[in-house]
């Protein structure tokens, strides 16, 4: 019978029970979806790396890795796999802005990939296996011929097998791109077998051309070709291209670059796989959710509970009688206990197991291959991930609730039945502080009243209060990333990148061609290159830009004029040294130690850098050879060069940031419509409360003679007094929370918080929208006030 | 001259199949200036008169004429606006805003009504000119009643409509709220309907109108009715 009962008070106290199961819903739908993306990044990309040996730390030597090098690092205990690795940026054949990254795992134990369909690796096979999303943008198909150009030669093949691979997962032709384009970009593997081929196949014609060129007929040359074309004079070749080894390791980095330097008797520089591009990325945007699911969910759920507090508290105590009426029939206290208690508990349960789904959802809205992340990862298996902690905080959410429920409900038992059976008796007024505040009495007595019921009533005033913060920072975090995002992006459009075109140059290439090229295209152009800095790997840049095509900024997003003074630290580094101090680096596989001053500070947009001038490196003596080359000229009229290992026109280069910016705008945009509906749930259920409580206040009114419109008015003005104060402290509170998150970000990308007019307009407009439509909602039901039946209650 | 006029009006209440006529075909006449009771036991419908009179409520049947303007047919703002500028309510509860104090309490129907009269003299009237700043909960239920009395009359309406005005008080302080109704009723010259199952109280009336299930059983004038002070109950 008192199940019955349950079902039917649940349903007479519909609207607040429907409400917080609903705000439960959301509560914990945010706060496991937004936990659930960064678990699943780092669940499911940590099984793609483990099933393609994902390479634990590489190996980088300009001249490459001869094969008693790979067997002597194989030798270093504590290296379990190792292999010498190739990847190089080719084009494809007959296509303008079209470039494939070659790789080759020679032992194919480390870097190895996944086929998705077609041929597995076979390392006899002269093929190559593409990637299955480069194929399916460019409509390569298994059995299609692929041909690559490298160092102006043609490269053929079979295509054997669709694949992906871990050390692709993130499939970036450069430093500076921010997503992922397969229109323009793949990668692709062939075999060791292959690659011998096509090294035997230039050497060959290198040396044919260098030997004509001595002035050798052709004849002789087709003569000696075979005794000067040997086994070793390929297998040096092939040597001077494996600029890589890849191996995995529980070794720390230290220790491994100890162990190296021993084997090989120089100094080798090592990256972790923490150094990578694909895996720091990875890890990257997991930290990233990890720091957004630490804060904005989290508000979300201790809002939807609080409110649960105040409101379950409430129905207690107008479960008064009822509670008092069980109690003077015979019910023991336990069971009137249990009865109410059940309450919490059924919100606690429906609501956590609608709020799982709800979570799943929006964690597969992110984290899905046709999900928002769909794009940036590239791996096979997208299977959703809980953190651990998430299952204690919603079995803790539904005990909570239960307690609530238990805690309020005990509170109406204390003392005998007679006691519980009499009326509640609300709180009697008092004259608060505000009173005292001259010209109080001149204001209306709307005003008064409100303000009157605000003091009385304050736990109430101060959940709706929360709730229009909350709702105000949820909507000014959301909105101003994707400000702070955009004004980045504007600012890397116009300010940091005047260019045209970037032109890559070859790893290596030789500074005199560079130059000279350089020149002919009229271009500013920089060097990038590993150094190791107070024990970390940072980025060394060496820049040339009189032209102001390609521009360092400093913290205010201010063009740095750069002077051959010193050097600049990038932000990230600016705890590691003051301005005035000198710092020392060294490249790698170099044992020279350099010394500079630092004369300031700039915003790297990705990398951790030093960055200074060509005149300054050329001063200190530092060996560097040009990476890219920044022009004016369009990419189809950059010449041909042996030395250009890619080309990528700026307006091609943004829109991978414009993807980039796609992803935060629907995360921004379920965020907005998550806090607009919290708000709308918390402010409803708020709304009611007042609204039954002043239903006494409200029927007197309309028998004095008030219209339904002025009591509409007044319920309105207290929604938007406090609408009024929840503005004015959500707003710096949530750019308080987006300059947190900025920070948290920080590792990541260096941004400066951004806030456009519109952002702040549009807050207060939707927060005002929501306030304003609970308000004419709640006002609406002034129409069925009963007043008879209200002013025959005593109270 | 008659100020109120039923006819053949009927109030019903229909659940399902069920129909509850809670009034029916009532035809009644009340004159200007008079102390008029309403009497009748539980259930009887003499609410749901005063309710319909107070245009707190819809007739289902008939028309009832008050100051000579036709309220059956009033929408839900015409009704408000009769309320604010005809009729004064006194209820057995006082429904007092207990979030305004006693000044504020009187103060509020001058929002509303054009021809409100000053609330500090009516509350003096009342006797209760040094609770002013005082809110309804920190007084007695004989003194809530006053200040709801002193807002009925503020609103200077040409009725005041009393729904059991002493039930929620003792004899002493019924009587004393009875003496203040007919004083201010007589300085103010209003006419006052008191509903109640009181029958000490139909002495101080002027005309007694009895009640039973819906239906008017006697209409009853009284050349000398008691004063306050000689009721007792």
């Amino acid at each position: 019978m008192l199940f019955r009962k349950l079902i039917r008070t649940a349903w007479s106290y519909k609207a607040q029970f429907i409400s917080m199961i609903l705000m439960i819903t959301l509560g914990m739908g945010m706060f496991l979806g937004f936990n659930m993306e960064w678990r699943t990044i780092e669940y499911d990309t940590g099984k793609f790396f483990e099933s393609t040996n994902y390479a634990d730390f590489r190996l980088y030597s300009k001249d490459g890795f001869t094969s008693s090098e790979l067997e002597a690092i194989k030798d270093i205990k504590g290296v379990e796999k190792a292999t010498r690795f190739l990847s190089v940026n080719l084009d494809l054949k007959g296509e303008k802005n079209k470039a494939v990254a070659l790789d080759v795992s020679e032992n194919y134990t480390v870097s190895t990939f996944v086929a998705t369909s077609g041929s597995d690796y076979d390392e006899k096979k002269q093929g190559f296996w593409l990637s299955d999303k480069f194929a399916a943008a460019n409509k390569f198909k298994i059995g299609d011929t692929l041909t690559l150009t490298f160092k102006g030669e043609e490269i053929s093949g079979e295509i054997l097998g669709l694949v992906k691979s871990g050390e692709h997962m993130i499939c970036l032709a450069d430093t500076n791109q921010l997503m992922p384009d397969y229109n323009s970009f793949g990668f692709a593997y062939t075999t060791p077998a292959k690659l011998e081929s096509i090294v035997k196949e230039t050497t060959e014609k290198e040396i044919k051309t260098e030997l004509k060129e001595k002035g050798m007929p052709d004849e002789m040359i087709e003569k000696s070709i075979g005794s000067i074309l040997t086994k070793e004079a390929v297998e040096k070749a092939k040597d001077s291209l494996f600029v890589q080894i890849n191996l995995c390791s529980d070794l720390s980095k230290e220790d491994l670059e100890e162990a190296v330097k021993g084997k090989l008797g120089k100094t080798i520089m090592v990256t972790s796989k923490d150094e990578h591009v694909v895996y720091k990325e990875a890890m990257g945007e997991a930290e990233e959710g990890k720091t957004m699911g630490s804060i904005l969910p989290v508000l979300f759920l201790a809002i939807a509970i609080l409110t649960m507090v105040t409101t379950m508290h409430r129905i207690a105590t107008k479960e008064k009688l009822q509670i008092g009426t069980l109690k003077a029939l015979g019910f023991k206290n336990r069971r009137i206990l249990i009865h109410y208690t059940s309450y919490g508990l059924l919100i606690g349960i429906l609501g956590t197991a609608l709020g799982s789904v709800l979570g799943l959802f929006v964690c597969k809205l992110i984290m899905s291959e046709d999900g928002m992340m769909g794009t940036y990862f590239d791996m096979p298996d997208w299977t959703a991930a809980v953190p651990a902690f998430c299952y204690p905080v919603m079995i803790g959410t539904i005990i909570f609730l239960t307690l609530i429920s238990f805690l309020s409900v005990k509170r109406q038992l204390m003392g005998t039945a007679a006691e519980t059976l009499r009326p509640y008796v609300p709180k009697k007024m008092r004259k608060s502080i505000i009173e005292k505040i001259k010209g109080f009495n001149k204001l209306g007595f709307g005003t008064k009243w409100n303000v009157r019921d605000l003091s009385r009533h304050k736990s109430r005033s101060a959940m709706t209060l929360i709730g229009i913060i909350g709702c105000m920072i949820l909507m000014v975090g959301g909105l101003g990333m994707r400000d702070t995002m955009a004004g980045f992006l504007d600012l890397l459009d116009n300010d940091i990148s005047a260019y045209t075109t970037k032109v890559n140059l070859n790893e290596g290439a030789d500074l005199s061609e560079s130059l000279k090229l350089a020149k002919e295209i009229g271009g500013d152009y920089e060097s990038l290159s590993g150094i190791s800095f107070g024990g970390d790997t940072v980025t060394l840049d060496i820049v040339k830009n009189d032209n102001n095509l390609y521009n360092i900024i400093d913290k205010d997003n201010n063009r740095i004029n750069l002077s051959d003074e010193g050097v600049y630290l990038c932000l990230r580094l600016q705890d590691k040294a003051s301005i005035g101090d000198t710092i020392e680096f060294s490249p790698y596989g170099s044992t020279k130690t350099y010394k500079a001053k630092v004369i300031g500070y700039n915003r790297s947009i990705m990398t951790e850098s030093i960055t200074m001038t060509e005149t300054l490196a050329k001063k200190l003596g530092i060996k560097y050879s040009i990476t890219s080359i920044y022009t004016k000229t369009a990419t189809d009229k950059i010449p041909t060069s042996s030395i250009i290992s890619g080309k990528q026109n700026k307006a091609q280069l943004m829109e991978t940031f414009t993807s980039f910016v796609e992803i935060m705008d629907t995360m921004v945009f379920v965020l907005v419509i998550a806090a607009i509906i919290l708000g709308i749930v918390v402010l409803y259920n708020l709304g009611i409360m007042s609204y039954v409580e002043r239903y006494r206040e409200l029927a007197t009114l309309k028998v004095l003679g008030f219209k339904n419109r002025d009591i509409g008015k007044l319920l309105i003005s207290q929604n938007i007094w406090l609408t009024v104060i929840g503005v004015l402290v959500g707003l710096p509170a949530g750019v308080g929370v987006l300059k947190w998150l900025i920070v948290a970000l920080a590792s990541e990308y260096e941004l400066k918080l951004m806030l456009g007019p519109l952002t702040y307009f549009v807050s207060i407009l939707l927060t005002f929208g929501v306030s304003l439509l609970v308000g004419l909602m709640v006002a609406r039901k002034n129409k069925k006030i009963d007043m008879v039946e209200a002013l025959k209650i005593a109270e | 001259m008659p100020i109120v006029e039923f006819k053949g009006v009927s109030k019903i209440y229909s659940s399902g199949e069920h129909e509850l006529r809670a009034l029916d075909s009532v035809d009644m006449t009340l004159d200007e200036g008079k102390m008029v009771v309403i009497l009748g036991p539980s259930g009887a419908g003499k609410s749901t008169l005063l309710n319909l009179l107070g245009g707190l409520d819809n007739p289902s049947e008939g028309k009832i004429t008050v100051c000579g303007k036709d309220i059956s047919k009033l929408n839900d703002n015409e009704l408000a606006e009769y309320r604010a500028e005809t009729v004064g309510f006194v209820f057995q509860f006082y429904n007092l805003i207990p979030t305004l104090t006693v000044y504020e309490n009187v103060k509020l129907v001058s929002e509303i009504s054009k021809d409100a009269l000053d609330a500090k003299e009516i509350i003096d009237k009342v006797g209760l000119i040094d609770h002013l700043k005082n809110f309804p909960s920190e007084l007695s239920g004989g003194e809530q009643q006053r200040i709801s009395i002193a807002r009925a009359i503020a609103k200077n309406p040409k009725i005041l409509l009393c729904d059991e005005p002493t039930g929620a008080l003792d004899s002493e302080t019924g009587v004393m709220v009875l003496k203040l109704l007919l004083q201010m009723a007589k300085d103010y010259g209003k006419t006052i309907v008191i509903v109640t199952h009181n029958q000490n109280i139909a002495k101080i009336a002027d005309v007694v109108i009895r009640v039973k299930n819906g239906k008017i059983r006697s209409v009853e004038e009284q050349e000398n009715p008691l004063s306050a002070d000689e009721v007792e109950w």
